[in-house]
């Protein structure tokens, strides 16, 4: 490991001579605010089996997101904030410390040493996955199963070439998920080969193995999207999480597609498709749930309502009737606004 | 109150001549940002080179040049659009563009056309990327919905594109040779 950091090091030294200062940019300030409503159809909150919207039959706050960027010369920054039940006591990091009062989304600074050559350390985003913590980044304001079971995000180093606008590799070491300071030491490492094989078209193909949740683990991630006509776009993420001890629960396996079609210039609807499965681990037998979400996003400038209708099944009964009896399915609608500045 | 009064006018009028600033439309209904210069002491070679210069040096990471004759330049480029609050603000979109130059004895005209947005979305690193590599053209007519943040994009574009011609104005009309030979100005405090 402390061989693969001093190259990386070292690598970078050298680039760094060859760098040349450019111009400033002006402070870039974003974010989002979301609030929601969700009435479950079994008016039990415990059936939402993924992250964020929890509450039933309640006008809920997802989270404010301030988000600040600066670039000088080749070097940049974004440290990005968020405050709210979205970002706070739902968000990982947040409940391992005991609920402080906000959640970082990214804290990082990065150098292009090239136009093709850049380097990251800090608190990113995951690279693994289809879906993010912000609501913005999503289409659909609930998760699928793929995104609560992965990682959210990672704290580490990592370097990316850009070979091409059609190809980049990107390989990193990192601190175990979600945290902001490793408890394991430094003990993953991670890849992304991005292929864009056709115009609108663009697959991440992720890797990660070393402290993960559940011990010491690999996720294989496959993340793509096709924006195949002007009003209909298809994605598709599909992942494997292997545990090294095969005793320990929480490996897991499955794919989501993302059928998208712009029916007028402010309305696209979406569908989510997904199949989840636990693994079997020791006396644990494997649990599998299949999942179809539909959802349109109505836009008026940076507000964007998300009406959403989602139906889960798993025939293990994990959800609950309006009685409080298992049942093997569970439905939910929920109404949320969201708005992008 | 007749200062306030006056400061009141004065920022409606600026506002009212802000919003008249929109694209002509060329004889296929696309938006059109077109200029003549007079330029009558640069030959026509001269300002054919301070073009393709303009478009392979000055503006080499968001212009590429398609074609070249003896009197015009063709190229294709793109301008991010911003979004602005208050004081600081951020990318929110692009706008894709065909470039046109042509140059006579005197005088040189160029234009700027086939112009389509692709909006920006924030990615899970904190940074503003395309959502689609599927451009919408200006010239559409947005929906109910829509049509507040479209006017808001098409002034954006206008200001870019307006920026962008006077500064390709401002780069014909200047000398870079002459100006690379001259030596920065040294100040010595030996004499006084």
């Amino acid at each position: 490991m402390k061989k693969l950091l001093t190259a990386i090091f070292a690598m970078a030294s050298i680039t760094c001579a060859l760098a040349q200062e450019t111009t400033t940019s002006p402070l870039e300030i974003s974010g989002s605010v979301d609030t929601y409503f969700k009435y479950d159809f079994a008016k039990n909150p415990l059936n939402g089996k993924t992250s964020f919207v929890t509450d039933h039959n309640s006008v809920s706050l997802g989270m404010i997101d301030i988000a600040l960027k600066k670039k000088t010369g080749k070097a940049s920054f974004v440290g990005e904030l968020s405050f709210g039940p979205r970002g706070q006591s739902q968000s990982i990091p947040d409940a391992a410390a005991g609920g402080s009062s906000f959640n970082i989304q990214n804290l990082y600074v990065n150098y292009d040493f090239t136009d093709q050559f850049s380097m990251t350390a800090g608190y990113m985003g995951t690279f693994i996955g289809y879906e993010v913590i912000s609501p913005v980044g999503n289409f659909n304001y609930s998760t699928s199963y793929l995104f609560t079971n992965g990682p959210f995000q990672n704290a580490g180093i990592k370097a990316t070439y850009k070979f091409s606008d059609k190809v980049s590799l990107m390989a990193g070491l990192f601190n175990d998920w979600n945290v902001y300071s490793a408890s394991r030491g430094v003990s993953a490492i991670g890849g992304q080969l991005m292929v864009a094989p056709v115009e609108g078209w663009t697959a991440y193909i992720n890797a990660l193995s070393g402290a993960g949740f559940g011990g010491y683990g690999t996720i294989i991630d496959l993340t793509t999207s096709y924006q195949i006509t002007e009003k209909f776009k298809l994605g598709l993420n599909a992942a494997n999480y292997d545990i090294k001890d095969s005793s320990v629960p929480g490996s897991y396996a499955g794919a989501a597609l993302y059928p998208q079609f712009a029916v007028l210039d402010a309305v696209t609807l979406g569908l989510r498709g997904e199949y989840f499965k636990f693994k079997a681990a020791g006396a644990v037998p494997a649990t599998a749930f299949t999942a179809v979400t539909l959802t349109a996003n109505i836009k008026s400038g940076g507000l964007t309502f998300i009406p959403e209708v989602r139906l889960d099944h798993n025939s293990d009964k994990p959800f609950f009737k309006a009685g409080g009896a298992a049942a093997p399915n569970g439905g939910q609608f929920s109404l949320a606004a969201v708005y992008a500045f | 109150m007749k200062h306030l009064l006056f400061i009141i006018l004065a920022l409606f009028s600026i506002k009212l001549s802000a919003q008249q600033k929109q694209f002509s439309k060329d004889d296929n209904g696309k938006f059109i940002y077109y200029q003549v210069v007079d330029s009558q002491l640069i030959s026509k070679d001269t300002l054919l080179q301070r073009a393709k210069s303009f478009v392979n040096v000055a503006y080499k990471k968001s212009m590429i040049q398609e074609s070249n004759t003896d009197s015009s330049v063709l190229a294709k480029g793109t301008m991010v659009i911003d979004k602005t609050i208050l004081v600081a603000g951020h990318p929110s979109g692009e706008v894709s563009y065909s470039f046109v130059f042509e140059a006579r004895n005197g005088k040189y005209r160029f234009w700027l056309t086939d112009m389509l947005y692709i909006p920006y979305q924030r990615d899970r690193y904190g940074n503003f990327v395309p959502t689609t590599k599927i451009g919408v053209p200006l010239e559409r007519t947005p929906g109910k919905l829509g049509a507040g943040a479209w006017k808001d994009i098409l002034n954006s574009a206008y200001n870019k594109i307006e920026k962008f011609g006077d500064e390709f104005k401002k780069y014909l009309a200047t000398n870079r040779v002459e100006k690379t030979k001259k030596k920065a100005e040294t100040i010595s405090t030996k004499k006084w």
